[in-house]
């Protein structure tokens, strides 16, 4: 899964990669990018907002309107891996469908690579690359190299060209010794990772994921993260959503962090966590319910959020306090009569921060 | 000038490479035991039941009647079942959203899809011949075969027509092969493979002249009885052309279908 140099798609020799070259084909731009270290915003997003109409129930029927991404904007500098994050059905996939040229906002603007993503899309499809969570969107009955080989000539790559990138691609992904088999054999991270090639494929200079690791192991999804950072390293300008915290904190310089459609925060993993910066975490295992004791811990004036999760047995309070190991010995009074498991303190994480933001409590 | 042989020369690819690996991604019949069960052994059990039937009922004791009609009627399960599962499949897989993102030609890649439904349902409709050949004693001696050939070729084209059209039914509705199956038994019907148009009522009979296969049929049973191709050329025009038109009116739903899916976040809902 080395960053070996990936021939040219189109067969032109000595062309620089995609990644060097300017996103605005002028030598002026060029030169006040050299000149000044500036980079130009690859991708920017003003006010922008999608509302759906679904239609209600099967005789009388009635048309609601939804609101899947309310007035959003936000910019990604060239070869920044940005991350959208945010729990499921806030408007993440929608965000990017739009960004993809492959749904029409509602208003506002995109542009990317100095196009607009609704008047120019077909400039703009070349080069741009996506991919959407899923085993979705491969033919299962090919093999992985007919997949690519079928989606290079959708692109209009060059048959030589592409018959000798299809090999550095799939050693890049790690399908080297699997590229001849039907896709249908795919493990599902396999499938992810032939995804990533197929949209390397045109070598593209802009990169959207949406939920690569969505459902993979935890072996999988860390290979596919050290391809992702990979392609960082090749300067792709990569717009990434995730749901996972740890995923965005070690991958992305900077974070929208995006609820109910809308942004709630946004900056580099470190301004988010800052956030919570004020507060520690008190974790507190718990055996049984806990739900009558709730209303009493939340009115503490130690607790400033609580939350509650599930593992396996048994349930963990998770509780964010300005007290911070203080705050413990007044929890566990409260807590008397309920057998309770390990205790610890700690420092806390963008996690933390996130489900502070997307529960409105910041 | 060059740019647009380029061009040409990269749509002709997305026209061939999608219409081969397409047709091994889509076809949902190709794993032997299915093509063999649907595309050489059903076609005969059809066969036999026509001509049986047509003894029994119209005590027509010349099978030719039945097994070119059903021969030709071959043609739809290529054409209509093969081709519409290489449009809509695109969707039940996921992979619409790429070829929709991608800046191959449309046309080019709509119609990729039926052509090798076109080569292998030319190659079920010899084997179905065949069979009348071997069961039923089919007399080829009159046959002007190069010009049979064609019509067969023009018969699985018109019918790849409406698989297309059916293929973007597909596109936006949750079943097709429902509407497939119709389609396919009104073809039994109107299309004269086992009922003289003749017989059929005004109104069957105008359903018959805008539908795939009537004239095709009628061309196959005219050459087979000797007569030329000069002879069915109106024939073989009247087919191609109703399998233009059904082409065209499928691709303008596919492209139809792009834009209104584009425009209402519709591309992956069922």
């Amino acid at each position: 899964m080395g960053a070996e140099a990936i021939p040219d798609v189109h067969g032109h020799a000595g062309r620089p990669p995609s990644s060097c070259r300017p996103i605005v084909h002028c030598p002026f731009v060029a030169f006040y990018e050299v000149c000044f270290n500036f980079r130009m915003n690859t991708i920017e997003v003003q006010d922008l907002r999608r509302v759906y109409n679904a239609s209600i129930g099967a005789i009388r029927r009635s048309r609601k309107e939804i609101v899947a991404v309310d007035g959003i904007s936000f910019h990604i500098e060239q070869g920044e891996l940005f991350g959208l994050l945010g729990p499921n059905g806030v408007g993440k996939t929608t965000t990017v469908k739009m960004l993809t040229t492959m749904l029409i906002p509602t208003s506002g603007r995109i542009r990317i690579l100095g196009l607009d993503v609704v008047k120019d899309a077909k400039k703009l499809r070349p080069r741009i690359g996506f991919i959407f969570g899923g085993e979705r969107g491969l033919y299962w009955r090919l093999s992985g190299v007919d997949n690519l080989r079928y989606f290079g000539s959708l692109y209009h790559l060059d048959p030589d060209a592409t018959r000798k990138r299809i090999p550095k691609l799939l050693e890049m992904v790690g399908l080297s010794d699997r590229g001849e088999e039907k896709v249908e054999g795919y493990s599902r991270g396999m499938k992810q990772r032939l995804h990533i090639a197929r949209a390397l494929l045109h070598d593209p200079e802009v990169l959207f994921l949406d939920e690569p690791t969505l459902g993979l192991d935890p072996v999988g999804a860390r290979d596919l993260r050290v391809i992702i950072r990979n392609l960082q390293a090749e300067n792709k300008t990569i717009l990434l959503t995730t749901h996972y915290m740890f995923e965005a904190d070690a991958l992305c310089q900077r974070i929208a962090v995006i609820n109910k459609g809308k942004i709630v925060a946004e900056g580099s993993p470190a301004q988010l966590k800052s956030i919570v910066s004020d507060l520690s975490v008190i974790e507190v295992e718990i055996f049984g319910g806990v739900d009558d004791r709730l209303p009493a811990l939340r009115a503490l004036p130690a607790v400033d959020a609580l939350s509650i999760e599930n593992r396996e047995q048994k349930q963990v309070l998770l509780i964010q306090s300005p007290a911070g190991a203080e705050a413990v010995s007044t929890i566990l009074k409260l807590l008397d009569g309920v057998r309770v498991g390990k205790v610890a303190v700690r420092e806390p994480t963008l996690e933390d921060a996130y489900i502070r933001l997307v529960e409105g409590e910041a | 000038m060059k740019e647009l042989l380029r061009d040409l020369g990269l749509n002709v690819r997305i026209f061939f490479q999608g219409a081969y690996l397409s047709y091994l991604a889509l076809f949902a019949w190709i794993r032997p035991p299915h093509y063999i069960a649907t595309k050489v052994v059903g076609p005969v059990f059809y066969m036999i039941f026509f001509v049986l039937m047509g003894a029994y009922v119209a005590g027509r004791n010349d099978p030719s009647f039945y097994v070119i009609g059903n021969a030709m009627q071959t043609a739809a399960l290529s054409g209509v079942f093969g081709v519409s599962m290489s449009i809509d499949g695109d969707r039940w897989g996921g992979t619409l959203i790429y070829l929709f993102g991608s800046p191959a030609n449309r046309l080019a890649l709509f119609l990729g899809r039926a052509f090798m439904h076109i080569l292998d349902g030319v190659f079920g409709v010899i084997i179905a011949l065949g069979w009348g050949l071997l069961i039923f004693g089919l007399d080829l001696s009159q046959t002007h075969l190069p010009a049979l050939a064609l019509t067969i070729l023009i018969t699985v084209f018109s019918t790849a027509g409406m698989g297309l059209m059916l293929g973007c039914l597909g596109l936006i509705t949750r079943n097709v092969m429902l509407v497939n199956n119709t389609i396919f038994f009104l073809l039994f019907v109107f299309s004269g493979a086992n009922v003289e148009i003749g017989s059929l009522p005004g109104w069957a009979q105008a359903v018959s002249s805008i539908i795939p296969l009537t004239r095709g049929i009628a061309a196959a049973r005219l050459l087979i009885g000797g007569e030329s191709l000069a002879a069915v050329g109106p024939l073989l025009w009247g087919e191609f052309l109703v399998g233009a038109a059904y082409a065209a009116i499928g691709f303008l739903m596919f492209r139809q279908f792009e834009i209104i899916a584009i425009r209402r976040g519709t591309l992956e809902a069922f």
